[in-house]
């Protein structure tokens, strides 16, 4: 499967002749396409479209043909249609945040790129919802939110950059997933314009729509089932206060039993952050936040909710870290301190550059007791390959992300990131877990998929994503292994991940 | 009425005493036939089966995947998944042309990693069963089911079962981490997983989670859990009328307090409601009960706070209810959507802002209104003087004409029997009709899952 010899994408073939530049039919693509969003709003000369060949997924790419920026659910539609008409393969776009390929246009084709759809259409406190476009800004959403008393629960660490309607295709998560839940559980319905070109609406903005839930199946698609247009999204009270909390303990496992401990006791956290000792090393280097530095590992706990209760929930807290031999624990007492102690966890990607040229960022997933197991596993897998592995992750969930350094420069260290992170990643599936918390598939993980699903499971799977996408024209190769050999060769991975930060 | 309220009384006592459904249906062959001798209302309808040979009980998922792949290739009849048997009449109620499934013996626990809080059930478990189980180690599914003693996890999924928690705790999609499941022809098929967070795949449990078994048979579960609350108080409030109610509701949106969950009842179901609990309450107007959970002081504080906020808008006392009261008052409010004797029960789900005017309206017609208020949720109950099938269609058009058909949706919940032919379900397709329709095709091409539960949901 890996090939580091050849360090050249896997995924440059044309799908389709017909869209060679120059010739005919290409012109009248490029015409027809203006014709719908004007000459100012399509890109394809070659040079500009290298911006689109991949997304957060850095390692393999692949250009499309033509890049349009539709500003309404008409424009997109017509361009569906068009493609449709010449049979060319497209996929929509946001911000390209996506971490796992996901709008990696594969044999190029036409990219719908939604960043100029970014209204709010509506926001209506009293029944609890927001209607935006999808390429909205994660963030500003809940920008324009303040001061209203809610805000957008879903909140991925990209969220100053991602859209809604990118999270709605990745069903994304984020710090507070286990408290709040991932986009799924805010998604009340959604417009979208199917691979034919046709606009269905699903769900609403009420609690509930007669039939079958497609709205919820249509969440995590993964842009395989058509091109969001619209999302209603729930709202959800802004808490009244925090209590955060930096706890330094020995060892990684004394961490890890806590995190269970205040679980099992009861109290959901609004965030539990844990980061193991190779990554406060690079912390403390680069910003000196006081971090001890032989402390095995740190966890970032906050509380929310009403504050009567929340003196009682950070107390218990602290007793059942004392049970688990916590070296010290600090509380911020003013937003301020809140402020920095978050500061130390949204920077240590950050603090990564200074450990290592190249690193990769896996996303797996285990049940949350199983973490000691995993996390040992991963040392041995880095002490194995004399690669150092850091940690920083969302272990309240059990979504951990080691950070794999290595050089890219060094086609041996190249080959051992792989190898490892192959390791790791099916010792998640061994705990019982995932392995994708967060990222998705995409054509990053594809081949992982006919190991955690039989063939009946993936073959119902493509028999739904056939309800939407009969021809797979949308968003071609992703999710689910394809058939045949020459598109399993598409997604061979070639060279691990410099993932952005999560 | 009252003789009819003894039956089901007399028939819940047989049902709870029995073990397992095939011993229900081996009784239901010799004694319901004198328990039901006379008329009665909703457990008739959950009763119009008597077992059969053919009728089958798998003992684990692959015996039913092989039941229906064999069905499927050879006689390929018509067969009806039941769990507990508690929602037959929900969304169209079925003459049984064919086999029941009944997963009454797929209901083990295969794993409960107790600290991970996620458990993995067969899908036949009853929810009292599961229920016990995790309350035993502090954690709950806080999923409010009517009939919790008969009702399976796997029916609450196909029926998309939910009550007054559902405003702060969401519904059962909300919990359901994996599923595994069998389609018409005999696939099993598994999606999601056993971890909390997973985005591996398609989440294939959405489109089963109210599918009311017409693209599959449920089989396994795995559920993400909740801590159990240390404590509940409910605060009783009376209203003069639909206009103050909504103040309050409007106000709610600001409240310094989170309830878990905002009932309204209209005189009439207050009345029936109050006397179920056995709780002296008033019931004359127009009620609405907060609930609060978490720790004690927490939820005093907010049961005050609540009363100091809605004093504007209520002119008598509010009433705190707590310990074993609090309990029985919850009971009842969630068995309420469901138990009443009255031959239909109408669910409106409209948006919060228009819910009381189509409230207004309902009361006026003379029928009893329960509703999950703050998510708009209506469920009415007809009176027995809508005894004829020309005045359920008049007040249905009344009731339809004061629902915004761009969001607003009016169902037949359960009705007679008699009158599930003529009452339009839905009284137009719902939004991705045709979508649904291939999705019926893709999992059950044959038509052999509830296939007229399904196509019955647009009858108009």
């Amino acid at each position: 499967m890996v090939d580091p010899d050849n360090q050249t994408s896997h995924l440059v073939a044309p799908v389709l002749e017909q869209l060679e530049r120059g010739s005919g039919p290409f012109s009248s693509l490029i015409q027809q396409l203006t014709q719908i969003v004007g000459k100012n709003s399509l890109l394809y000369d070659a040079d500009e479209l290298l911006v689109y060949e991949c997304d957060g997924y850095i390692v393999d790419k692949s250009a499309p043909d033509i890049v349009v920026f539709p500003t309404s659910t008409e424009q997109v539609s017509s361009i569906v249609k068009i493609c449709n008409q010449f049979n060319v393969p497209f996929l929509a776009r946001g911000a390209g945040t996506s971490l796992s390929g996901g709008c990696l246009p594969i044999g190029g084709g036409v990219m719908i790129v939604l960043t100029r759809m970014k209204q709010i259409l509506e926001i209506n406190l009293r029944d609890r919802y927001a209607v935006v476009e999808p390429g909205m800004v994660n963030l500003h959403l809940t920008n324009a939110l303040k001061g209203t008393g809610y805000h957008y629960a879903p909140d991925p660490s990209s969220q100053g950059s991602c859209t809604i309607g990118g999270n709605i295709a990745t069903n994304s998560g984020g710090p507070h997933t286990l408290k709040y839940g991932v986009t799924t559980n805010h998604v009340l319905g959604l417009e979208a314009v199917l691979p034919n070109g046709s606009v269905i609406n699903l769900g609403g903005p009420t609690a509930e729509t007669p039939g079958y839930d497609l709205h919820g199946v249509y969440v995590g698609n993964e842009g395989t089932f058509g091109i969001c247009t619209k999302a209603i999204v729930r709202l959800t009270r802004d808490p009244e206060a925090h209590r955060t909390m930096l706890a330094v303990f020995q060892t990684i496992s004394d961490a890890t039993r806590a995190i269970s401990e205040i679980i099992a006791a009861g109290i959901i956290p609004s965030a539990l952050e844990m980061m193991d000792q190779g990554i406060i090393q690079a912390i403390e280097e680069a910003f000196h936040f006081g971090f001890p530095l032989d402390a095995g590992a740190v966890l970032l706990i906050e509380v929310d909710g009403l504050e009567i209760a929340l003196d009682e929930e950070a107390r218990r807290i602290v007793e059942i870290c004392n049970a688990h031999n916590v070296r010290e624990i600090q509380r911020a007492d003013t937003p301020e301190e809140r402020l920095l102690i978050w500061k130390s966890r949204k920077q240590a990607f950050g603090a990564i550059g200074r450990l290592s040229p190249s690193y990769c960022t896996q996303d797996g997933v285990v049940p949350r007791t199983r973490l000691p197991e995993i996390l040992e596993f991963i040392e041995a897998t880095s002490q194995k390959y004399g690669m150092r592995i850091v940690n920083v992750f969302h272990a309240g969930d059990g979504n951990v992300h080691p950070i794999l350094l290595f050089d890219e420069r060094d086609q041996n260290q190249i080959q051992q990131v792989m190898e490892a992170s192959e390791e790791i990643l099916s010792k998640c599936l061994e705990l019982g877990g995932s392995v994708t918390g967060e990222h998705g598939i995409g054509v990053e993980k594809i081949n992982f998929m006919s190991r955690i699903f039989n063939e009946t499971d993936l073959s119902q799977m493509e028999k739904v994503r056939n309800i939407f996408n009969p021809r797979q024209i949308c968003s071609r190769d992703k999710v689910l292994p394809p058939h045949g050999e020459k598109s399993q060769a598409a997604v061979t991975l070639s060279h691990p991940g410099r993932r952005a930060p999560h | 009425m009252e003789k009819n309220r003894r039956q089901q009384s007399l028939y819940h006592t047989l049902v709870d005493g029995l073990r397992t459904d095939q011993q229900l249906l081996l009784m239901s062959q010799q004694d319901m036939l004198l328990l039901c001798s006379q008329p009665i209302e909703r457990p008739l309808m959950t009763l119009t089966h008597s077992g059969t040979p053919e009728d089958f009980v798998p003992t684990s998922q692959s015996e039913l995947s092989r039941f229906l792949s064999d069905n499927a290739t050879s006689a390929r009849k018509q067969t009806f998944p039941v769990g507990g048997r508690t929602s037959l009449a929900v969304c169209c109620p079925d003459s049984h042309s064919g086999p029941l499934i009944c997963t009454s013996q797929l209901n083990r626990v295969v794993d409960y990693p107790v600290r991970d809080m996620t458990i993995t059930v067969e899908a036949g478990m009853r929810l009292n069963q599961l229920n016990e189980i995790i309350s035993a180690e502090g954690q709950r599914l806080p999923i409010d089911v009517p009939q919790s003693n008969r009702a399976t996890i796997g029916g609450v999924i196909a029926t998309n079962t939910s009550g007054p928690r559902r405003f702060s705790y969401g519904t059962i999609r909300d919990y359901v981490i994996g599923v595994s499941a069998v389609d018409g022809v005999g696939n099993l098929f598994k999606s999601g997983g056993r971890v909390v967070k997973n985005v591996a795949g398609y989440d294939l449990s959405k489109m089963l989670v109210g599918s009311l078994g017409t693209l599959s048979v449920i089989s396994q579960v795995s559920l993400n859990l909740r801590p159990r609350p240390e404590c509940m108080q409910l605060v009783w409030f009376d209203f003069d009328s639909c206009q103050s109610v909504d103040q309050a509701l409007e106000a709610i949106v600001t409240s310094g307090t989170r309830p878990t969950a905002i009932e309204y009842c209209n005189s009439k179901a207050a009345r029936q409601i109050t006397a179920e609990s056995r709780i002296e309450l008033p019931n004359e107007n127009h009620a609405v009960c907060i609930c609060y959970e978490g720790p004690e002081n927490v939820v005093k504080w907010q049961a005050q706070q609540i009363i100091d906020e809605w004093r504007a808008f209520s002119s008598l006392d509010a009433q705190i209810i707590e310990g074993a009261q609090a309990s029985q008052l919850y009971n009842a409010l969630t068995e309420y959507q469901t138990s009443s004797d009255d031959p239909v029960t109408l669910k409106a789900v409209v948006l919060p802002s228009q819910m009381m005017s189509f409230i207004e309206t309902a009361t006026s017609l003379n029928i009893a209104v329960q509703a999950h208020a703050a998510d708009g949720i209506v469920f009415g109950h007809l009176p027995d003087s809508a005894s004829s099938l020309e005045n359920v269609n008049q007040i249905l058009e009344q009731l339809q004409s004061v629902i915004d058909p761009g969001t607003g949706y009016l169902t037949i919940y359960q009705c007679e029997s008699d009158w599930a032919e003529s009452l339009p379900l839905f009284c137009s397709p719902p939004a991705g009709w045709e979508l649904m329709q291939q999705l019926k095709q893709a999992l059950d091409p044959l038509q052999l899952l509830n296939s007229r539960r399904f196509t019955e949901l647009v009858k108009s």
